[in-house]
């Protein structure tokens, strides 16, 4: 299998990093991990991204899976957020902003020019830092996805996937008697639920989120949190966070970036354990970042 | 989905309205004009429009349009050619210009009826709180002028030296020389400079002369109002001269005689080679600054245009530019009795006007 | 160490205050001179005005003469009836004791030349009338208006006074039993232009002013909006975009009187539209409004949060749905504010209108966009222009109507502000 080869490549790699150099070599940081699954929804492969000048994105190559949740965490400034939106090209919309490699969803490398951004965006749906539900009512924030992309002919289609987009975002107990009250009346929890709602109303086979849970308590934090593990089911998940304990949590692999590398990809609970790289030991055990 | 509507909408309305226009003005060129257009002289623009008034509720047509442009402004449109788009009359402050006529006769229009309506008076007033003094057009000439004859008697010019009444003249008062008055954009300038600077300037014999042999020397002595604070520009409105001068008892303005008339008990008029302006001392032309009014008719206009004939009955009725008619009221000086009938006479023939003449 | 530190703080403090402190006062003192002065303006503006809101009436008994109106059941002939004639005798009758000519001239001279236009009017209404004595209130003329008001001194000297001393007298005696009085000027409010001030209205110049601000919304809103909308959202940023923004923001600066020669030279020489038609100018202010109305809508647009744009994209709207479902709905209160203030400054707007024909002298109302019509500041300026002491008081009282209007512009472009704003 070439994925055993690969991880077997990079097994070795791990040979030349010691834990005591200095690791401000770009050589010293190279993935190392397990970048590759099987079965994968979205491989990326070879990703740069470039601000203008700026090389904001070296050269990273990930895989997401299905059904999974994977985290990507990292320090301020280190590229994790700026990755995350590549995968449903929300970059598109900042003028100077250039990506090579390859990212693909279901094999469709999403880059190719015959690719169109609206059913991409509808397919890879994304969840954001601050909760920003439409200044609509609550029905319309969630209905307005499925009316924009005709997948609802009626209204009784439309309160049909509305009520199930609430409930499988945990929100219709608390809203289903004042629908029509605005999306921005809610506390913050409930809006970044209703905004998880309203991206899988859509039917999304992969949802991104950026920090969800930045803006919010932590008893909100913990109801997303659940509701995160609820929608591995139906989902796949990439979830950028600051919070490593959140990342414990929620997630089944970690990737670890690090001024725009990728450091390190694994199994959650051997990044968080026993980390292979110096950099991404010394973010999770706090001696940095 | 609001907005997209709202925007829909006022698209919608916008198409409509451009539709709408379009189709209008198409429209409007092609049908008559039921109304007269009149345009020309802000002098003559408070006589007009009386006339105007009148006509529009008496004679059962609809009241004429009367657009302030200016003399000089609205001979251009009025000659700019025949034609609904084009006004039908030209007021004017002063005689059509040959080379005005020529222009008109080049645009196609060729038959054109002069009326003369009556006088105006320019008026050199001052606070009632003030007393009178009795000026020449010269002692004026003297005030004003940028440039003035040496007083040494030589035949040359110097800036003009003086500073109070008394400087130019023993017998006039002390008071700083301060004349408020209308700028070079305005008629009212016009006339005073042809008026009164021309003709004080040429009572120096060798300024005189120089009509005759270097024009442009003369224009430039004569026309050239000083500039360092004697003569204060006052903007086209007569009315805010005569708030001013009500305020400042020291000073004078320089205006039409309508507003003299109409604010008789505010401000009087200086006597000007001993004559008072009023209105008796204007129409027997004993009052030397005065000037004729006209307008110019279209005479390709007359049976087009609804109304065109009753109109210049209506302004030449005895009613109207009469001894007692109500343009005299309003400030006009009448013409003599023997000049109305010949100009009346005019108006029912339609007698045309030929650039030769002017 | 920490002692002389907290030391050095307290010593800075009241430096610190003191220039706070100073600072409110500057404020307050802005805040007083830009109020004094609106409240010169308004004081001055309304104590001179307050008046024409006021109009001097005498009270007549008309009788319908059948002898003087001659046919009356003919509405032709009724219009051009001798009606003047029946005013005047009605005047006589109250003092019989005039009888030179002379003298009934001055008399009737008290009473507006255009009352007998109202009492024709009133008769044609109603033709039963004949052969019948009514009281009416008919509006006096200028001279005894402007003395009832006490805007003329009654004691100088007679020769200097428009009314003369019987003139006087007869105003006197009116006075005495009654027969003249100040009523509210409706005249004013519902009539157009008039050379005789007592008959003149602001009715015409509001009418002129409202069919050009109507082409100016339609024309100017929708054109602004999308332009703005274009070049904020789908225009890439490139040299070309620059320098129509450049020319945009230059456009706005443009003395207004510019705007007028473009619209000679287009509308009326190039696609021959008529002259002084609300039209012709609404399409000039449009000109003139438009670089207002995208700068305003643009800085909405980018004012919109762009967390809006992320999540309409993130659903899958395609960029024309983000900009219309959620960005314009947010930027729209914005944008009539912008709209309504370019329209505020059109409505205030004399020199282009000079140009295309529209400073004129027009009594009848405007009824269409192709009428001929005049505007409210036009109409400010004639008036004040004309020698007539009656017109001081309605240019006043001109400004303070379109001031009124201005005031009503700028209020509601911020209830629309306040209705449609949107919190996120």
């Amino acid at each position: 299998m070439i994925i055993e080869k690969e991880r077997a490549e990079l097994e070795n790699k791990r040979e030349f990093i010691s834990k005591k150099e200095p690791l401000v070599s770009r050589e010293n940081r190279k993935t190392v991990g397990h970048p590759i699954v099987e079965n994968p929804r979205m491989t990326c492969r070879n990703v740069n991204v470039y601000y203008g000048d700026k090389h904001a994105i070296h050269d990273v190559t990930l895989d997401i899976g299905r059904n999974e949740v994977i985290a990507m965490i990292g320090p301020s400034g280190c590229g994790k957020s700026t990755f995350l939106r590549c995968l449903n090209r929300m970059n598109d919309t900042i003028d100077f902003c250039r990506i090579t490699g390859a990212i693909s969803l279901d094999g469709k490398n999403i880059y190719d020019k015959d690719v169109d951004v609206v059913p991409l965006r509808a397919q890879v749906g994304m969840v954001f830092q601050k909760p920003n539900p439409f200044p609509k009512s609550i029905y319309d924030n969630v209905a307005y996805g499925p009316k924009i992309h005709g997948l609802v002919q009626n209204r009784v289609e439309t309160d049909e996937i509305v009520e199930t987009s609430l409930k499988k975002a945990g929100l219709w107990e608390e809203v289903k008697d004042r629908l029509n009250q605005p999306g921005t009346s809610l506390s913050g929890g409930q809006q970044q639920r209703l905004c998880i709602a309203r991206t899988i109303a859509v039917g999304p086979e992969v949802i991104l989120m950026d920090e969800p849970c930045s803006a919010l308590d932590p008893i909100a934090t913990a109801r997303i949190e659940d509701l995160i593990d609820e929608l591995k089911e139906n989902f796949s998940i990439a979830i950028v966070t600051h919070s490593m304990q959140q990342a414990s949590r929620v997630s089944q692999r970690t990737a670890y970036f690090h001024l725009g590398d990728l450091i390190e990809v694994g199994s959650t609970d051997q990044v968080f354990l026993n980390p292979l790289h110096q950099l991404t030991e010394d973010y999770v055990t706090g001696r940095f970042g | 989905m609001k907005g997209k509507k709202i925007f829909a909408g006022l698209g919608v309305a916008a198409a409509l309205t451009f539709g709408a226009i379009t189709f209008n003005s198409n429209a409007i060129a092609d049908s008559a004009r039921d109304y007269i257009s009149v345009v020309g002289s802000s002098t003559v623009y408070p006589f007009a429009t009386v006339v105007a008034e009148q006509f529009g509720k008496t004679a059962g047509f609809k009241t004429p349009k009367i657009e302030s442009t200016g003399t000089g402004g609205g001979m251009k449109l009025f000659c700019g050619g025949v034609g609904v788009q084009h006004p039908d009359i030209a007021n004017a402050s002063r005689r059509m210009k040959k080379s005005e006529c020529e222009m008109c006769d080049k645009n196609g229009v060729k038959d054109i009826l002069e009326v003369k309506i009556g006088y105006d008076g320019i008026v050199l007033g001052a606070s009632k709180k003030s007393s009178a003094m009795n000026i020449t057009r010269k002692e004026l000439f003297l005030a004003l002028a940028a440039n003035v004859p040496e007083p040494g008697g030589a035949e040359s010019v110097v800036p003009n030296p003086y500073k109070t009444w008394k400087d130019i003249n023993p017998s006039l008062p002390a008071n700083k020389i301060e004349v408020l008055g209308p700028p070079p954009t305005s008629g009212t300038r016009d006339a005073f400079v042809e008026l009164v600077m021309e003709v004080g300037g040429s009572e120096f014999a060798w300024i005189k002369a120089l009509e005759k042999a270097d024009k442009d020397k003369f224009k430039s002595i004569c026309h050239t109002i000083r500039e360092d604070g004697a003569y204060i520009e006052a903007g086209e409105n007569d009315n805010l001269i005569v708030q001013k001068l009500d305020a400042n008892p020291s000073a004078f303005g320089i205006f039409g005689f309508s507003f003299l008339d109409q604010n008789g008990d505010k401000i009087q008029g200086t006597p000007v080679e001993g004559v008072v302006p009023t209105f008796e001392a204007i129409a027997d032309g004993k009052y030397s600054v005065s000037r004729p009014l006209y307008f110019y008719v279209k005479k390709a206009h007359v049976d087009v245009i609804p109304g065109m004939k009753e109109y210049l009955k209506e302004f030449a009725s005895e009613k109207a530019w009469g001894e007692d008619g109500y343009l005299s009221e309003k400030g006009l000086i009448p013409m003599p009795d023997d000049e109305r009938k010949s100009f009346s006479k005019d108006v029912q023939t339609l007698k045309n006007l030929s650039c030769g003449d002017l | 160490m920490s002692e002389t530190n907290i030391d050095i703080v307290k010593q800075g403090l009241e430096k610190r205050y003191g220039a706070e402190k100073r600072f409110r006062i500057y404020g307050v003192c802005a805040i007083a001179a830009s109020l004094i002065f609106l409240a010169f303006l308004f004081i001055s503006i309304g104590t001179n005005a307050y008046t024409a809101f006021q109009q001097t009436f005498i009270r007549l008994s008309v009788y319908f003469d059948p002898e003087i109106l001659g046919d009356t059941t003919n509405k032709e002939s009724l219009a051009s009836a001798n009606f003047p004639a029946v005013v005047k005798q009605s005047l006589l009758k109250m003092f019989p004791e005039v009888q030179s000519r002379s003298e009934k001239k001055q008399l009737t001279s008290l009473i507006s030349s255009g009352a007998s236009y109202y009492v024709r009017d009133m008769f044609i209404e109603n033709p039963a009338l004949v052969g019948e004595t009514v009281q009416v209130w008919l509006p006096a003329d200028d001279d005894v208006d402007m003395l009832i008001k006490g805007h003329v001194e009654r004691g100088v000297e007679e020769g200097e006074r428009r009314l003369n001393n019987n003139q006087l007298g007869w105003i006197e005696k009116l006075e005495k039993d009654g027969n003249i009085e100040k009523r509210f000027n409706k005249i004013f409010f519902t009539t157009g232009d008039s050379r005789e001030p007592e008959l003149a209205g602001i009715f015409g110049a509001v009418s002129g002013s409202f069919f050009t601000m109507i082409v100016t919304l339609l024309f100017s809103f929708p054109i602004g909006v999308a332009a703005a909308i274009y070049l904020e959202e789908f225009a890439k940023k490139n040299r070309w975009t620059d320098i129509i923004e450049v020319n945009i923001n230059n456009l706005a600066a443009v003395p207004s009187i510019v705007f007028g020669l473009l619209g000679l030279a287009v509308f009326l020489n190039f696609f021959g539209m008529p002259r002084s038609a609300p039209l012709v100018g609404g399409l000039v202010m449009t000109l003139m409004t438009l670089p207002v109305i995208i700068i305003a809508s643009r800085a909405a647009l980018k004012s919109v949060p762009p967390s809006i744009r992320e999540a309409a994209l993130g659903v899958g709207a395609s960029q024309m749905q983000m900009v219309f479902h959620h960005v314009l709905p947010l930027a729209l209160p914005g944008m009539l504010t912008g709209a309504i203030i370019g329209m505020a400054r059109a409505l205030g707007e004399t020199a282009p209108l000079l140009m295309i024909g529209m400073v004129a002298f027009i009594v009848d109302v405007p009824s269409g966009f192709t009428d001929p019509a005049t505007a409210l500041p036009v109409q400010i300026f004639l008036w004040a222009d004309s020698p007539e002491r009656g017109f001081l008081e309605k240019t006043s009282a001109a400004i303070m109507v379109l001031l009124t209007f201005l005031i009503a512009m700028n209020a509601l472009a911020v209830i629309l502000r306040k209705k449609f704003e949107k919190r996120w």
